[in-house]
């Protein structure tokens, strides 16, 4: 009796020291992520305090070096060898060349993937899918040179056809067709991961229903899919307006602007803070850190609008996915 | 379906008539390219760019000369802005290119392009016409015997004699300018590095080094500080690297903040300040008036910049003149026709 009361207690204390010591464990790993979790968000916190912080002197410095800050917002010539910094048409111009590229590989992206998803069968399908897969991952520069060597003769060639003389092709056209081929991708990656979410039985109902398996994928999985192309759009549109090394080698980095003919040379955000960064110095330098700024706050102002419209059609329609 | 119909006649006849529009003015182009150029008196004017053979025909619209720099922190672009002497003034229509390659490819591209490059470019490689100037042939014979003028010397002075730390620290200075500016080795360096200098007149390193014995000890306790012009930096370097391994490890500094910072920090207001140098450098002459270099321990020119103005090869301009450029460049000529062929 005695020992079997020492053994139930004995073991009792052992479940509890193992039990303590799980815990224990448990405690450990929780906090290793919460760490991580922290690690993470400092990075996104620390590039914007650096970049804000450095972004700032142009602003406050001595009176003969300070530059204007509503000029420098509202601003339409950009000359650094004159110590002018207007950003205002560069921000007009980066706006009207990723979001018309953006719109313009969108209804290619949808196109491909209702092809990949529902028309092409087997070999074919995944065939199409390596080829997409493939534009995502070329780098940019290559992109880049491939733009300049034939975007741009293209270009010029299209308005030498209406008597138009461009720099060599170097226009807003150039970037445009450019941001297109690099957005569609990405588009078109996200559309079709999110049409194959979309529940078998929907598609079923409609074909039973008596509708055209086209009818089907547009009136029905297409819109069904919308959140994700949504996102797609969204990323999308990122990478059109972060794209610095293709974009400055065709942008021809106008001096002043907003560049509304698409045949006239444009400059970006991205390529103002691109071109001649590692020979400059000074003020010069320093600005590039407040055009990053803008150009962050640019992103950010757009994937909220991308949302709003999101949500104000997902109100609208009946359906969500 | 009546709407539809005419909807579609509508259509059908616009499409036609768009494309009739494409063909007929395609067809015109050759015959009179001038109906679009906003300049209209230029009747007196020989061959346009368009008539000339080109394996690729590019009908160009008009004669708008289209304005290619470098950007703002180029050292060409300094170079270039400094010798034709429109600092500030250049026109808002410019397009602006990254790096020399660049220039090259983009110019190469566009028949009313005009842009400048370093002579070190390979002009056929992208269809490139190098420009003469003043008449003269942009080659490095003339950059040497003087009469190529689109070029800028750069030039080196020194503390005075008296005015270094230690006899040894004077000793390497002037065993590495002997070394940059009269060696046979030096030059080459230099000129690898993108310097014009001539490289045949130099005399042997090995005769020039038994005047400056310090280079036989080990110096990895000295240090050559250098600072003035930035456009120097690349010859400068490659010049003390190599250098370094002659010289028993001498170090080096190379704080290049501008020509005007040249003088001031080895004779100037600053040659005793926290920036004080060695070694100033000057991409231009120093200036007989503000910059004195008379006390300086040595004082010369070691090399020369060539810039080249570079048009499409199947542009007929082959001549400029420092005035064509300016008006060019600043805007005033807007159109071929005004620079003399």
């Amino acid at each position: 009796m005695e020992n079997a009361k020492e053994n139930v207690m004995a073991s009792e204390a052992k479940f509890a020291k193992i039990r303590k010591r799980r815990r224990g464990t448990d405690v450990l790993f929780r906090n290793l992520f919460r760490i991580a979790g922290v690690i993470a968000a400092m990075m996104v916190i620390l590039i914007i305090i650096f970049v804000t912080s450095r972004g700032i002197r142009p602003f406050l410095g001595s009176a003969e070096e300070r530059v204007n800050l509503k000029y420098f917002l509202t601003g339409s010539r950009w000359r650094a060898d004159q110590g002018i910094y207007g950003l205002g048409f560069v921000i007009i111009n980066t706006l009207i060349v990723s979001v018309t590229g953006g719109l313009l590989a969108l209804p290619l992206a949808i196109l491909s993937a209702v092809l990949i998803t529902r028309i092409a069968k087997g070999k074919l399908s995944i065939f199409l899918t390596t080829i997409v897969e493939t534009l995502a991952a070329i780098p940019s520069v290559v992109y880049g040179v491939f733009a300049a060597g034939k975007i741009t003769v293209l270009v010029r060639d299209l308005a030498n056809v209406f008597g138009i003389s461009t720099y060599g092709g170097n226009s807003s056209l150039a970037v445009i067709l450019l941001l297109a081929i690099m957005t569609y991708p990405t588009m078109t990656t996200l559309a079709v991961s999110g049409i194959r979410a979309i529940p078998k039985e929907l598609d079923s109902a409609s074909l039973a229903l008596g509708a055209t398996p086209t009818q089907t994928s547009f009136k029905v999985i297409v819109p069904a899919a919308r959140s994700s192309i949504a996102t797609g759009f969204t990323l999308g549109l990122g990478r059109a307006f972060g794209e610095a090394t293709a974009v400055s080698m065709i942008a021809g980095n106008a001096l002043a602007g907003p560049s509304w003919n698409p045949f006239d040379i444009t400059r970006t955000l991205t390529s103002t803070m691109l071109t001649g960064l590692h020979e400059t110095s000074g003020v010069d330098y320093e600005i590039r850190f407040s055009v990053g700024v803008i150009l962050m706050f640019v992103i950010v102002s757009m994937n909220l609008l991308v949302h709003a419209a999101k949500r104000r059609l997902e109100k609208k329609g009946g359906l969500s996915a | 379906m009546k709407m539809k119909k005419h909807f579609m006649t509508i259509l059908t006849v616009i499409l036609a008539l768009a494309m009739i529009f494409t063909v007929v003015a395609c067809d015109k182009k050759p015959d009179e390219p001038k109906t679009t150029d906003p300049e209209p008196v230029k009747t007196d004017k020989p061959a346009e760019p368009t008539t000339q053979a080109s394996e690729e025909p590019e009908p160009a619209g008009d004669q708008t000369i289209h304005v290619y720099t470098r950007d703002s922190a180029s050292g060409t672009r300094e170079g270039f802005e400094a010798v034709i002497g429109f600092k500030d003034k250049l026109t808002e229509k410019a397009n602006e290119v990254a790096s020399n390659g660049a220039m090259a490819q983009q110019v190469g591209q566009d028949i009313n392009g005009i842009g400048y490059v370093s002579l070190v470019t390979n002009f056929a490689e992208n269809n490139l016409k190098p420009l003469n100037y003043e008449g003269v042939e942009a080659s490095e014979a003339n950059v040497i015997n003087g009469t190529y003028t689109l070029k800028r010397p750069f030039c080196f002075t020194t503390r005075a004699a008296d005015d270094y730390k230690s006899d040894d620290q004077k000793a390497i200075v002037a065993a590495f300018l002997a070394y940059m500016t009269d060696s046979k080795e030096g030059r080459e360096v230099v000129v690898a590095a993108g310097g014009i200098a001539d490289v045949e007149a130099g005399k042997p390193w090995d005769e020039l080094k038994k005047d400056h014995p310090i280079v036989d000890q080990d110096n990895s306790g000295l240090t050559i500080v250098c600072g003035g012009s930035t456009s120097v930096e690349k010859c400068v370097k490659a010049s003390l690297e190599s250098f370094q391994g002659i010289a028993g490890n001498v170090q080096f500094k190379l704080d290049q903040t501008g020509s005007g910072d040249g003088w001031k920090r080895v004779l100037g207001d600053d040659k005793d300040g926290p920036n004080a140098s060695d070694i100033g450098f000057a991409s231009r002459n120093f200036k007989e008036d503000k910059e004195p270099v008379d006390t300086a321990m040595r004082s010369e020119e070691f090399c020369q910049d060539a810039i080249v103005a570079i048009v499409h090869k199947d542009n007929p301009v082959s001549n400029v003149t420092k005035d064509d450029l300016f008006n060019i460049f600043t805007g005033a000529a807007a159109t071929w026709d005004e620079i003399g062929k």
